[in-house]
């Protein structure tokens, strides 16, 4: 018994930590209108970033978040605009496999600067907490704030700014926002800088808590997605619940099944939700 | 001294050509005018081509031939964002709210290109329209079909058009809707708001208009005054069924 509820615990503290990168996924679909899996390796652009900021800059690791997001979203208005843009007219196909054939561009710039090795952040050593049968490490515990603040970030912005709300907009109408003014490329590139930097602070959330190396954003993609998949593709409330659902899925996998099958979840997730409810969770709710 | 009025009218459309395809033209020659202060209809049969005409004037397809002058001055060709600006409100026929944002939000996007003023905007919009008011903070994918209409047209408003476009306001509507709707067209009108309204409704359409154009097949077909349209034995047999 206390063995799941710590599996509880754990699944729900590396679902929130998830929904970040995965609330990036579908913002950058909701407005695009295409699947951008590149976010791989902005997750893993952003993990370096803030690993560069925190190791060589001094920054403490909730400083060097703001870099991840900074660098992350950077590099996703920059790939953007000159690989997956030209290309969307083409259709929303062509454009995921090109963000897939960018991505693996993408993590060899990566790899062709900082090596293959894995990096640990410089972080001060904490004993774990224990409240009652349940452990908490001090670090798990400033993800799930510091995730909780991007999130709450994001849905202020998105609930009260004008242009969080031309946002909204062009996902939710885009002919009528351009009808109405909204400028569609000016929302294009402010949701790809916002999106791959909310994949950029993922990437380095789940750095923290063990390692990096080029292919950190790769291995997660496949939660992210399955994340945004279940909670509704294109839906900001969605991508949340997806992501606590695919974490806490994850973690209770672990009682029938060996660490190395946890990935099968994504999977199993998306074929269940494609096959029953093909709209996800909460449907196309934007927002 | 009397009234110095400016003899050119409000909007003019001119031998205007234009398709969705370079191949392919829907509008083959149209012409069409509205002077301040009037509502104008425009009526005929499916695939006209009355739809892709307001398309036009509003900035949302570009015309391969003609022009479009908004007093004196050519829009034809300039953007959607542009030509609002200029006070042309567009009103397209479906998908003309943001489903799952709230009323008071789509008011807002209304006014998107002019943000000044908007909240005085929104709450004078809120006086005329209680139902508006009452469901200020629900989503609008949750109104009715009359209530959306209503909408739709009070986010125009927010940018003071001079100019108001809409595309079958009342279709699909209940008849009780419907003639709700046409009164609230009329006295947006009766605010000095000039209307070019598409309608297959072609009988309420003409009655709430002072001049009408028939269009068939991408050409003008006849226009008048609307009230002489409505009595024409031949356009009553072949637009009105009667």
């Amino acid at each position: 018994m206390a063995e799941l509820l710590q599996l509880l615990v754990n699944g729900l503290m590396a679902g929130t930590v998830l929904a970040v990168p995965a609330i990036g996924f579908t913002a950058i679909y909701a407005v695009l209108r295409f699947p951008n899996f590149a976010l791989a390796s902005h997750a893993t652009i952003g993990a370096f970033g803030g690993y560069v900021a925190n190791t060589a800059g001094g920054l403490p690791a909730w400083a060097a978040v703001a870099v991840a997001f900074a660098v992350a979203g950077l590099v996703g208005v920059l790939s953007d605009t000159f690989v997956l843009r030209p290309l969307r007219p083409a259709g929303a196909i062509t454009t995921a496999i090109a963000a897939v054939a960018l991505n693996i561009a993408l993590e060899n710039v990566v790899r062709f600067v900082f090596g293959n090795d894995h990096r640990g952040y410089d972080l001060p050593l904490q004993r774990d907490w224990q409240v009652a049968a349940i452990r908490i490490g001090p670090q798990q515990f400033q993800n799930l704030v510091i995730a909780l603040i991007a999130m709450a970030a994001i849905f202020l912005f998105l609930a009260l700014t004008r242009t969080g709300k031309a946002m909204r907009a062009v996902a939710d109408n885009p002919t009528l926002a351009n009808v109405k003014g909204v400028d569609a490329d000016r929302v294009g590139r402010l949701v790809s800088f916002v999106g791959m930097g909310l994949a950029g602070v993922g990437g380095m959330l789940l750095g923290l808590d063990t390692s990096i190396d080029p292919l950190t954003g790769f291995r997660v993609i496949l939660s992210v997605f399955a994340a945004a998949v279940v909670g509704g593709l294109g839906s900001i409330p969605g991508a949340v619940v997806g992501a606590l659902t695919i974490g806490v899925a994850e973690e209770l996998s672990l009682v029938a099944l060996a660490p190395a099958y946890r990935s099968a979840v994504g999977f199993v997730a998306i074929l269940l939700v494609l096959t029953l409810r093909p709209r996800g969770i909460l449907g196309e709710r934007a927002y | 001294m009397g009234v110095v009025t400016d003899p050119r009218p409000l909007l003019s459309v001119d031998g205007l050509v234009a398709g969705y395809t370079a191949t392919d033209e829907i509008l083959k020659s149209v012409e069409l005018s509205l002077q301040a202060g009037e509502i104008v209809s425009i009526i005929g049969p499916n695939g006209a081509g009355k739809s892709t005409l307001l398309k036009v004037i509003a900035g949302i397809l570009a015309p391969s031939r003609g022009s479009v002058h908004l007093r004196g001055v050519p829009i034809h060709g300039r953007r959607p964002r542009e030509i609002s600006a200029l006070g042309v409100a567009f009103v397209p026929q479906e998908q003309n709210v943001f489903p799952t944002m709230t009323v008071r939000e789509n008011l807002e996007m209304g006014g998107y290109v002019d943000p000044h003023g908007s909240r005085a905007k929104i709450d004078a919009i809120f006086t005329r329209f209680p139902p508006l008011a009452e469901k200020r903070r629900h989503a609008a994918r949750t109104l009715s079909g009359g209530q959306r209409q209503i909408l739709a047209m009070a986010m125009a408003l927010m940018v003071e058009p001079a100019v108001l476009l809409l595309d079958e306001p009342s279709a699909g509507l209940a008849p009780a809707a419907a003639e709700k709707l046409f009164e609230t067209i009329r006295a947006i009108n009766q605010d000095g708001v000039s209307i070019a309204v598409v309608e297959q409704n072609a009988l309420e359409a003409l009655a709430i208009a002072q001049r009408g154009y028939i269009m068939v097949d991408g050409r003008n077909s006849r226009s008048g005054p609307a009230a002489e349209l409505a009595r024409d034995p031949d356009v009553r047999r072949i637009f009105l069924g009667g």
